[in-house]
């Protein structure tokens, strides 16, 4: 698929059929992963392609409810996380993405008033991936709102690393919906704020 | 250009030909940048685009030097940023990524899903750029206050990240990746 095409039509896909995807597409997926920059190229990345189904539960299990005025709903991506044959939780290494000079003794220097870059890094990461699975007729969607310290307990996440997105992997059973964006020049600006 | 080509092509330049960008190709890799996912579809993402050269002199000058040879240097991206005809900075809207209505974040993460949300979009920006035979560098060591102030970023913004956006003048080199099987995980963290 050509590149402004899949960022254009790619969607957050919420409702997938339960069929099986092939080994081969996962790891196209991750290989795009792994071709994203980095800060001084230091990949803090971590993949884990989660196939078991009581793990993928016990990830589900750690979604945000949504907080209405009167009640809680479940997440509506926790559905799609129990159809989907995949999961893939993307981890970060701390103290990398965003340091001063490579591994010190002690403590961690960062360069910038943003500390640990590992957001920024894994999400540039985290766009290949969605768009590639995208061009292959799969689907996605990158979730946020959950536990991270639980889901770290559920994939025996060490010391050092942290769980940053979860997102399914399956092919989609609707057609996403295009939320509406902002216009063009309500953010983009000229030479100055 | 296929997707996968993309990707795997794609690589930082770092200096470039003084050759015009027209407004047009600047509008597709804006709206390319634009059409990222983001949490809660807030679209926390703003855009500065500079060709005044005296503004991206100034901005170059708040990149951090790099020790090189127990020597501070300019950073080389600085000197691309000068090069290049267009520099897109990057600001994110704080608050919003990662909160909820009231501003209070919602993850351990706290407010830093601006940082997420941010390199999404600049992902597909870079992308967008390569296809179009455009380079461009991600630069994140730089004073980000300072810029702030030299761009009129008001408060409640922060700037994230830059990148010079031109002709590629050579190619960019290949940095070498991990292996897949050194970053990738079956179920669980270090199960390979």
């Amino acid at each position: 698929m050509e590149v402004l095409e899949a960022i254009k039509s790619r969607r957050s896909i919420r409702r997938y059929k339960t069929d099986q995807i092939d080994d081969k597409k996962i790891e196209a997926i991750l290989e795009a992963g792994r071709w994203a920059p980095s800060w001084g190229n230091t990949q803090c990345w971590r993949f884990v392609v989660v196939r078991d189904a009581e793990l993928r539960a016990k990830l589900t299990d750690t979604l945000m409810k949504i907080k209405l005025p009167d009640k809680e709903i479940p997440n509506p991506a926790a559905n799609a996380m129990n159809t989907v044959p995949v999961i893939i939780a993307v981890c970060a290494e701390i103290g990398k993405a965003g340091a001063k000079h490579g591994p010190g003794g002690g403590g961690v220097e960062y360069a910038t008033d943003k500390g640990d870059w590992f957001m920024f890094d894994t999400a540039l990461a985290v766009q290949n991936m969605v768009l590639a699975a995208h061009a292959q007729g799969l689907g996605t969607v990158i979730i946020g709102a959950f536990d991270a310290a639980q889901a770290e307990k559920v994939l025996n996440v060490p010391k050092g690393y942290r769980v940053v997105t979860l997102f399914p992997v399956g092919v989609p059973d609707q057609e996403g919906k295009a939320p509406p964006r902002k216009e063009l020049s309500e953010i983009a600006i000229k030479d100055k704020f | 250009m296929d997707v996968f080509e993309a990707i795997k092509n794609r690589r930082s330049i770092r200096h470039y030909k003084p050759d015009i960008v027209d407004d047009k190709t600047i509008q597709t890799v804006l709206e390319a940048a634009h059409w990222a996912p983001s949490w809660g579809n807030i679209q926390c993402w703003r855009f500065i685009v500079i060709r005044d050269p005296k503004i991206k002199t100034d901005i170059a000058d708040t990149l951090s030097r790099v020790k090189i040879d127990n020597e501070w240097v300019e950073n080389a991206a600085a000197k691309s940023i000068k090069q290049a005809p267009v520099l897109i900075v990057i600001c994110a809207e704080k608050g919003k990524a990662g909160c909820s209505a009231d501003g209070t974040p919602v993850t351990d993460k706290g407010d830093y899903w601006f940082m997420f949300d941010i390199a999404l979009a600049v992902e597909n920006l870079t992308l967008a750029a390569h296809t179009l035979g455009l380079g461009t560098v991600i630069v994140g060591g730089f004073d980000a206050v300072k810029a702030a102030q030299l761009l009129g970023v008001p408060e409640g913004y922060a700037i994230v990240t830059m990148t010079p956006l031109g002709v590629p003048e050579r190619k960019g080199q290949i940095s070498p990746r991990k292996q897949l099987s050194e970053v990738l995980f079956k179920d669980k963290f270090n199960n390979r």
